[in-house]
């Protein structure tokens, strides 16, 4: 008995000592005989889905630029209690406790941004600069707002609009007061521009600035209560300073918006007189920005303190401005606001990516339904229709990451030649990227099913706090009615003076009206050639049409202006035409730089499906028939395949985007173990 | 003196099944007992850092030069049972900051260090002794080595690879670490001499104890810059405010290192602070493998390139990219599936 049960204990740890040596993995249907109901577990969707290109290289196209910058901010914020490090299953998660109340979630902004400060983030980001300056502030911006959106619009109102309105509206004088202490956070900026009774209409702003050349001050005051400063962030909290933007009244004759710099809390953080601030209140997002309300009343400040790159008052009260027409001189005061729309169309792509990366791992994770009785349940990936659901947004924040990067080199490399490109070309990318994460976001948000709803799992929380961003620095809307406006502009000047039209990618226009083939075939629908082609016919043929119908109200006597307003439904559909035949250029260009191989035969599949999901998607291809119903059917067809071709490549497509796991969440990766019950017990 | 490691891929095999062992006992989910009971660097680091429980005693040495496992290639791939010998003679000279970088997944738990003590201990390859090592998290439990006896033979006796049991029965030999011992840095043992003190709750304590958080302050400020210039930089501004000469020896240190080590540890561990341990040690195999063909630099006697502003960006980054030859493979990790979350978070 005793030497047959030491002869079994000696054989059996031996099975499992040559289990053990040949990592022995029991087959398919053995397993099944042997286990009659398993549970659930996480299996690591890297163990099956091969990377098929290099992902290395794809996010350095992607990221573009300062990939050892942003992977040390990143690891900065890791090593940072005040980051919020979590251990959720087995991996350590970074994000902000949305639990806190705003006054707490206000107060953690700001010392994140001590740290930071602390650690030199933000050296050079007002003293120094240059594309390479710029770039490096650029993507530490992007990396920031891969942790908060509230870190990045609070460091976003500080450097870009209260840093950058002193840089492009100030002068030497105001650059070597300010921007130093600025840098360093001696000064705490904020930007006064939007009211309540005015937000995109900045021309009828209601606060008025007198001067009084006794005292050789402006006098700034808050006629009524639509003149009130609304959302201005940073106001209710923490800034020590602002810039004004108001009418400028020079003995009774306006001379149109003006900025100025007015202090509005000391050094303590009191509140200076003739100042009253309020709070904005609980947002549904963003509310680590302390957004306020600000009204002035009869406000001195000096002569210098006008922002005087455009205009100038001498001390005796004359108005001196180079800039005669004050139509352009308000659009130089607008120029900041550029900068702040490059970044926020660069951050909402990013976000996508963020949801896009949860969303798809946790489909590669999680299974549903079997498709037979007693048959494994199916990877939520591996049904067509939930490929469906996302590969095309996948394929889109692609070529919006491609349209993203080139608005920001466009930016950083920008001539007083280069300003009109950049206004269109960053309204139309804002509005349209913009959209796109919000309706990336609710998808993604479903695709997790219950898991999106908890904070923790970010794709649902997201989207309270990106939704601002269709809002501010230019409503979606009223940005795309610039952008048709601007192309009309350019048509009538290209017919009126009878030239060829030159810049914003409608070279197109000159050459012949390019013909669709009446029977697509899928390798004629996969060509650059063939996409170029439709896209470019669509713009071309929309800019006529809007042209003809808003010549036509005119020849029936309304002004221009009710014009545009009644031909809003054309304008929409340009709009759109414009931004996404760029954004396939940029794609195709970023393609280009590639050579041939594994990693620019992904990028042709996602350029394929982004130009054809864009086609199935408006309908303005079959409306104003540049698609036959044949070939809109032809392109369906081929939208499935495209998704099911994309399928194997989707891990690597989302493993591509930079972003370290830590600062996406717990769904992403072992669910399993971070709901367990020992992690409740911790 | 041109010399160039000829057979480089007997090396490349060696460090092939060396980082694959890292990587199954980093993902093992059976429980670890690494007992540090004398030097640990190198491959004995590796082989012990990624289990579940470090035992550490009063005769625990952590040494981490740059780096010692490159000489023991170049010196020609001795048995494993040699690399001691060599190890100490290397050590033997403490001016030579020999090689090239922390590796065995040093980059994964370097990086998950407190702060930035990673980048400290990675690039200065400061010594630490036990009671650091727990401070740290390197170890994750101290005792003195007469007890090591009886904790082996109470293991024994509880026959069990639970990891909550083996942690009861650690802790039950464990202590902590006296004061003295606690110090993140040797300087401030030398400069006070507390050899053999208690010093709780006593003013001689309180001012230890600043000291100590003022050093661990200028190691998160210093050594969370962003390059080595940087972080050079940073700490020279500091000696220049105080007559610490840690910092003049942290400093000495930097500058003695191979300014290509420097560069390519730095950036290791800061890639790996973001990665998985996997992809730490493929990293790792990558570097090994590109020091070892010495195409880049040609440390040995003398460093080449001998500056940091030497050293350029496309320099850094072959260490990072594949090889271009024909034989060579990346790290091809073993596929770990359905890991305990235990057997994952060790550090």
């Amino acid at each position: 008995m005793e030497s047959s049960s030491s002869t079994e204990r000696v054989r059996f740890r031996t099975q499992v000592l040559a289990r053990h040596l040949h990592q022995h993995v029991p087959s398919q249907s053995q397993s099944q005989s042997l286990r009659p109901s398993t549970c659930l577990s996480y299996s690591p969707p890297e163990l099956s889905e091969p990377f098929d290109f290099d992902t290395k290289a794809m996010r350095k196209l992607m990221d573009g630029h300062n990939l050892e910058d942003r992977d040390w901010l990143f690891g900065l914020m890791v090593q940072s209690n005040l980051f919020c490090p979590k251990e959720r299953g087995g991996k350590v998660f970074v994000t902000p406790d949305y639990n806190q109340t705003m006054e707490q979630q206000r107060e953690m902004t700001m010392k994140r941004i001590g740290y930071l400060l602390d650690r030199g983030v933000f050296q050079g980001w007002l003293t120094k600069t240059g594309p390479e300056a710029e770039l490096r502030k650029f993507a530490f911006l992007d990396v920031m707002g891969i942790f908060d959106h509230s870190l990045s619009v609070k460091l976003g109102v500080h450097f870009f609009l209260w840093g950058g309105a002193i840089q492009f509206f100030g002068t030497k004088r105001h650059h070597e007061k300010w921007l130093r202490d600025s840098e360093n956070y001696v000064i705490k900026g904020c930007f006064a521009m939007t009211e309540l009774g005015h937000g995109s209409n900045v021309r009828g702003i209601e606060t008025v600035t007198t001067y009084d050349s006794n005292t050789e001050e402006f006098v700034i005051n808050t006629p009524c209560e639509s003149a009130q400063k609304y959302w201005i962030g940073g106001a209710a909290n923490h800034a020590t300073h602002t810039i004004v933007f108001s009418q400028l009244n020079m003995n009774g004759n306006s001379q149109g918006v003006h900025a100025f710099i007015a202090q509005i809390r000391d050094t303590d953080g009191n509140v200076c007189p003739n100042i009253r601030v309020a709070d904005c209140g609980h947002k549904i997002g963003l509310n680590g920005v302390d957004n306020g309300r600000i009204w002035f009343d009869n406000v001195r400040v000096p002569r210098e303190n006008l922002l005087n790159s455009v205009a100038d008052v001498s001390p005796d009260g004359q108005y001196l401005s180079a800039i005669k027409n004050p139509d352009q001189r308000f659009a130089a005061f607008l120029a900041p606001l550029t900068s702040g729309r490059v970044t926020i169309a660069v951050s909402s792509i990013y976000t996508s990516k963020i949801g896009l990366a949860i969303a798809i791992r946790y489909a590669l994770s999680r299974r549903a339904f079997s498709m037979s009785p007693n048959g494994p349940e199916v990877l939520l990936l591996d049904y067509p229709s939930h490929q469906r659901r996302l590969l095309p947004l996948l394929a889109k924040t692609y070529a919006m990451s491609f349209a993203a990067n080139y608005l920001k080199m466009l930016y950083v490399r920008r001539t007083p030649e280069t300003n009109k490109t950049i206004h269109i070309v960053s309204s139309a990318f804002k509005a349209s990227l913009t959209w796109h994460n919000m309706r990336t976001l609710q998808e993604c948000r479903e695709a997790c099913g219950g898991q999106g709803l908890k904070s923790e799992n970010h794709v649902g929380h997201l989207k309270s706090e990106y939704d601002v961003q269709s809002t501010f620095e230019g409503d979606n809307n009223v940005l795309m009615q610039q952008v048709s406006k601007a192309l009309l502009a350019e048509f009538v000047a290209a017919k009126k003076k009878n030239k060829p039209f030159a810049g914003l990618g409608l070279e197109h226009m000159n050459k012949a009206c390019p013909v669709i083939p009446s029977q697509l075939t899928s390798s004629t629908l996969r060509g650059v050639h063939f996409q170029t082609d439709i896209f470019c016919l669509r713009e071309r043929d929309l800019l006529h049409r809007f042209a003809a119908e808003v010549s036509q109200h005119q020849v029936q006597g309304e002004s221009k202006e009710y014009a545009f307003i009644v031909s809003y439904q054309l304008a929409e559909d340009l709009g759109k035409a414009f931004s996404d035949r760029a954004i396939l250029q940029t794609f195709i260009e970023a393609e280009e730089t590639v050579s041939a191989g594994p990693l620019k035969n992904i990028l042709g599949l996602l350029r394929t499906t982004y130009a054809l999901i864009t086609m199935e998607e408006d309908a303005a291809f079959l409306r104003y028939g540049f698609l036959s119903r044949e070939n809109a059917a032809a392109v369906r067809k081929e939208t499935g395949k495209l998704c099911s071709e994309l399928r194997p490549h989707a891990l690597a497509l989302v493993s591509s985007f930079g972003i370290p796991d830590a600062f996406l969440s717990p769904i992403a990766f072992n669910w399993v173990a971070a709901n367990s019950w020992s992690s409740v017990q911790d | 003196m041109e010399w160039k490691f000829s057979n480089w891929k007997l090396g490349a095999e060696y460090f092939w099944n060396e980082f694959t062992l890292n990587y199954l006992m980093a993902t093992y989910s059976k429980t670890q007992v690494s007992i540090l009971n004398g030097i640990v660097m190198g491959g004995g680091a590796g082989a012990s850092i990624h289990g579940r429980f470090r035992v550490a005693t009063e005769n625990s040495v952590w040494l981490f030069y740059l780096h010692n496992v490159i000489v023991v290639c170049r010196l020609l791939l001795a048995p494993y049972v040699f690399i001691r010998d060599i190890f100490f003679k290397v050590f033997a000279m403490p001016e030579t900051a020999l090689g090239l970088f922390p590796d065995v997944g040093a980059s994964y738990y370097l990086s998950r260090l407190p702060g930035f003590f990673g980048e400290y201990v990675g690039l200065t390859g400061a010594r630490l002794d036990g009671a650091e090592m727990v401070a740290c998290g390197l170890a994750t439990h101290f005792m003195p080595s007469e007890r090591l006896t009886s904790l082996e033979e109470a293991l024994h006796k509880v026959d069990s690879g639970d990891s909550m049991v083996v942690s009861a029965i650690i802790e039950e030999f464990s202590l902590l670490p006296t004061l003295k011992e606690k110090s993140a840095y040797h300087r401030v043992r030398n400069l006070m001499d507390f050899d053999g003190l208690r010093l709780l709750f006593t003013a001689e304590f309180l001012f230890f104890k600043s000291l100590l958080l003022c050093r661990l302050d200028i190691i998160d400020r210093c050594f969370s810059s962003r390059t080595i210039e940087e972080i050079l930089s940073a700490l020279e501004s500091e000696a220049d405010k105080s007559k610490d000469d840690w910092l003049s020896l942290t400093i000495q240190a930097l500058k003695k290192a191979s300014p290509t080590s420097l560069k390519i540890s730095l950036r290791s561990i800061r890639e790996g602070r973001l990665q998985g341990v996997g992809q730490c040690l493929v990293r790792d195999y990558r570097m090994v493998c590109s020091v070892m063909r010495g195409k880049v630099s040609k440390d040995f006697f003398e460093w080449e390139p001998s500056r940091l502003d030497l050293i350029t960006d496309s320099m850094a980054d072959s260490y990072f990219s594949k090889l271009d030859d024909d034989n060579w493979r990346d790290l091809k990790l073993p596929a770990r599936s359905n890991l305990p979350v235990h057997a994952i978070a060790k550090l």
